[in-house]
């Protein structure tokens, strides 16, 4: 990554004139994690930008293949920290695809419904934070009361707020609390109640409105062009979601529609994930409607699935079974698979290959905002600097999975 | 050669072979407990049970079992094929053998396993063999079900003490009679047996004896589960942190193969296991060859020494200068060790012989000892052979006691720090010594250079037989101690000679050309 440096003799007195050039970030408050920009500006209209990812680099996929496989989790959990839950169940669904496994119907309805939450966690910190980055602090507050309660109920499923590491091969770690149905009945409304306050703040705001229309405009064809998906590629009006597209879990069984915006702005990528949070409402709604209520979670197969934790500690058959899994881990089939889910961005992938030991012989992720965050300096190049904020909030990069 | 089909796979076989040793010997694995390649057949286990398809013709042999019949709600009386065990059903010309194809045989399999675990107790955890236990594999793989059975299980005696090596665990044993038939067989002492039936079995050791003699650690290394542990083992290391290499042991000159199991991360060596070759040591390894791993901390020369004062290998190698520096190096007398690998003698006889043009040559090494019909031999080095085809003109170590007591040498550089009798007498004299354990040559040297033990390099052995057999690196060199043939490619550079070493594989080149390869097949040969 190269520095841009500009050659300028110390003893010269005049401002240099174009192009002048700015550093913004890799740590900056209205950058949406770490990310550098560097731009070349003429007076405040943008020329050149040249988008700088890889400040969160941690070598996750090399992390992976010392691990098993079930070792994995935690560190998806930290790819798209806003969503954790849905990575999860993206590489579990993925690992399951390796194995040929299918979980029970009640684990595919508990893990829509936790992924459906995830998301709305997902969108409203986006919007919250791009608000917030436009000095409207108090939609902020609003969105992140809502976001409180989603992470509520998360906390009161999994025992964390962020990072859950809460999947498994073939089934959750623990099935759905007695109370978790009610929890989320009870919280849903509340949660759409405070969004549709925020977005009144919002909506109604000539300044705010000013700042998103026709700003960091995108086309439909660029978009697909760049790799986009999730709400960016949706807001240009190209309705692909993955959950229509190649339904997964018990997607094809539940309604709801896909939001699309017109003009590929960044006003449309606010409305297309308010729009999202509605989306998924809906689903959890009909989703609680038809989780069974008993039943396993996990699926019946000794091989990947930890036994119940009194019997390890009183049968040796539980403890063999506990031990092969911990120390030497399910042994995933030798090949290799690409799976692919909705996540937060957009379609979140995984490429695993197993040479049918206990530990990934390769882990490779396909990071929504890697692309989407590819897209950024044709979206500025020509604008205001100050268009760099919104358009970037509403991108929605997450260093953990962009950078890779 | 004759075949028969095993799930579809045709199986040569020599006449009288069993199915499973000729399965077995084409690297396909028929689950077993009692059956051991070098040990007779009991067919206790049931383990093995495949299903034989009935020549051609023939009735086949149907037995009648009771099954469940839900919709009736009664049992009813039906047949299923006769299982045969593979360990003792010699194989036959065109038999066609159902092993994991075979519902039934997959079903006697899961059944056996819940049968050998019934009363197995939750020791996993503490067990010295879990991570290479066959109950765990073999539940995986075969077994996979919950525990049924809801009572107290048998309790039979733990942690017996078998012996001054062995203790066992009457819980955990599975009855398979390998470490019974071990000693009756190989090491010729029937001092275990069984006592008692059915769930009340177990192992004991015959009134008024104790296990012990010097194949013991070998009732521990064929128990298939965790009943027998050696008190050397016991506690020590969990299997799954440790790595291992393919060594020769050092112990004496049937160089029997052996896996060297170490930690490295602590560099620091834990056990042998016995290394299948049919050549050399069949499946088998002695007591003291067992313990001899501790030669790789124990005893060793860490640093230089100068008339017994550690110093930094720099001032030792001066004071190498000062001692040869003046003397015409043909009268430096060579000792070669038969303790030391050939790439070692070999660097040895480069300097000493080619470089000081020295023709002194004497040989040393371990004195002799104890001796059995079985593995143990006399000669205690592991590469007398080796050496003697080096240094064919090689006097005795008694020629070199001899010769300094009458000042025809006056200046000897060694290697190693074993010798068959005490060196006192070589105080007379400026002896360097190379080696990597203490010894007598060690004892009476004007300076010291520590040199690695085979533990810690790639080393070329010859075994009593002339197999020769490479022991490969496991550990980091410890201390300031370096390969032995480094030290003397050092020793010659402080000398002013140019050093003709600088690379181990240049030195297997040199020594044995084309020989690496056919040593390294004896290896390949010697896997499991």
């Amino acid at each position: 990554m190269e520095p841009a440096y500009v050659d300028l003799d110390e003893g010269e007195l005049e401002l240099p004139a174009d192009p002048m050039h700015l550093n913004l970030g890799p740590s900056h408050p209205a950058m949406h994690g770490t990310v550098r920009i560097v731009l070349e500006l003429s007076g405040e209209t943008i020329v050149r930008a040249d988008v700088q990812v890889g400040y969160l680099h941690r070598g996750f996929e090399k992390m992976c293949e010392r691990g098993t496989w079930a070792q994995v989790f935690p560190y998806v959990d930290r790819l798209n920290y806003v969503s954790p839950m849905l990575n999860n169940v993206g590489y579990a669904l993925a690992v399951e695809k390796l194995c040929g496994l299918a979980v029970p119907e009640r684990c595919q309805w508990y893990r829509m419904i936790l992924g459906e939450l995830a998301r709305i966690s997902d969108h409203l910190t986006c919007n919250g934070a791009m608000a917030m980055e436009l000095g409207a602090f108090t939609p902020f507050l609003w969105f992140v009361k809502a976001r409180e309660m989603v992470w509520d109920i998360l906390e009161e499923e999994t025992g964390a707020r962020l990072t859950h590491s809460f999947g498994r091969i073939g089934g959750m770690a623990s099935p759905p609390t007695a109370d978790f149905k009610g929890l989320c009945r009870a919280a849903l409304p509340k949660i759409l109640h405070l969004v549709e306050e925020g977005e009144k703040m919002l909506l109604k705001n000539r300044i705010f409105l000013d700042r998103l229309e026709n700003v960091g405009t995108i086309s439909g064809a660029a978009a697909v062009a760049l790799g986009w998906t999730g709400p960016c590629l949706r807001s240009t009006g190209v309705a692909y979601d993955i959950r229509k597209a190649h339904p997964y879990l018990k997607y094809d069984e539940v309604d709801f529609d896909v939001p699309v915006g017109a003009r590929g702005d960044t006003l449309d990528r606010f409305l297309v994930r308010l729009g999202e949070i509605r989306q998924a409402k809906r689903i959890i709604d009909q989703a609680i409607d038809r989780m069974p209520d008993h039943g396993p979670i996990n699926c019946d197969d000794p091989r990947v699935v930890l036994p119940d934790k009194l019997d390890v500690y009183t049968t040796i058959e539980a403890t063999i079974q506990h031990f092969k899994l911990i120390m030497e881990g399910a042994k995933v089939p030798k090949g290799e698979v690409y799976s692919y889910t909705e996540g937060g961005n957009g379609e979140l992938g995984y490429y695993l290959v197993s040479d049918g030991s206990g530990t990934p012989y390769r882990v490779r992720i396909r990071p929504p905002c890697f692309q989407i965050t590819g897209g950024l300096s044709t979206l500025v190049e020509g604008r205001m600097l100050s268009d760099i904020v919104p358009t970037f909030g509403a991108l929605n990069m997450i260093g953990g999975e962009c950078d890779h | 050669m004759p075949t028969f089909k095993l799930d579809g796979k045709t199986i040569p076989f020599e006449a009288g072979e069993t199915i499973i040793k000729a399965a077995w010997r084409q690297g396909i694995e028929i689950p077993h407990y009692c059956w051991h390649p070098g040990l007779s057949a009991p067919a206790n286990c049931r383990m093995c049970l495949v299903e034989i398809a009935p020549k051609p013709g023939a009735r086949p042999l149907m037995l009648d079992v009771l099954q469940w019949d839900a919709k009736a709600g009664t049992y009813r009386t039906e047949q299923k094929p006769k299982l045969q065990p593979s360990c003792y059903t010699p194989a036959a010309d065109g038999m066609e053998v159902l092993g994991d194809t075979s519902e039934h045989v997959r079903k006697a399999r899961h059944d056996v396993q819940e049968f050998l675990l019934l009363n197995h107790p939750v020791d996993c955890p503490i067990c010295d063999q879990s991570g290479e236990c066959k109950l765990q594999d073999y539940w995986l793989e075969h077994g996979r079900y919950g525990k049924r059975m809801r009572d107290e299980p048998v309790h039979k005696p733990k942690a017996v003490v078998f012996g001054p090596t062995i203790v066992y665990d009457g819980e955990r044993c599975v009855m398979c009679t390998r470490c019974v038939r071990f000693m009756a067989e190989v090491a010729k002492d029937p001092v275990l047996d069984m006592r008692e039936r059915g769930n009340l079995n177990e192992i004991i050791v015959a009134p008024g004896r104790q296990l012990d003699g010097h194949y013991t650690f070998m009732t521990e290394h064929v128990c298939p589960v965790g009943a027998l542990t050696t008190k050397d083992f016991r506690f020590k290391a969990r299997v799954w942190f440790l790595r291992t290499v393919p060594a020769v042991c050092q112990g004496c000159a049937t160089g029997c193969n052996a896996h060297l199991d170490y930690d490295p991360r602590y560099n620091k060596a834990h056990r042998y296991r016995p290394r299948d070759n049919e050549k050399v040591n069949q499946f088998w390894m002695c007591d003291e060859g067992m313990l001899s791993y501790k030669a790789a901390h124990d005893g060793r020369v860490l640093d230089a020494r100068v008339r017994g004062v550690a110093v930094s290998t720099a001032k030792a190698l001066d004071e190498v200068k000062a001692l040869f520096g003046d003397v015409p190096k043909p009268s430096i007398a060579l000792v070669f060790s038969a303790a030391h690998s050939l790439e070692d003698n070999y660097a040895l006889q480069e300097v000493g012989a080619v470089l000081f043009g020295s023709s002194l040559a004497y040989t040393s090494g371990m004195p002799e000892g104890y001796e059995d019909e079985i593995l143990i031999h006399r000669d205690k080095n592991p590469n007398t052979t080796g050496v003697a085809q080096l240094a064919p003109d090689a006097k005795s170590f008694q020629t070199l006691l001899d010769d300094v007591a009458a000042k025809r040498v006056t200046h000897v550089l060694a290697l190693g720090g074993a010798a068959p009798a005490a060196a006192d007498a070589l105080r007379g004299c400026k002896l360097v010594t190379v080696a990597a354990h203490d010894g007598p040559l060690v004892g009476a040297a004007s300076v010291v250079l520590p040199a690695t033990s085979w533990a810690e390099h790639s080393g070329t052995y010859v075994n009593a037989k002339g197999i020769r057999q490479i022991s490969e690196r496991a550990l980091e060199p410890q201390g300031a101690s370096k390969p032995a043939w480094r030290q003397l490619a050092d020793l010659a550079t402080a000398l002013g000679y140019k050093a003709p070493l600088t690379k181990l594989k240049q030195i297997r080149t040199q020594l044995l050309g084309s020989a690496v390869d056919a040593g390294q097949s004896a290896l390949a040969t010697s896997a499991e």
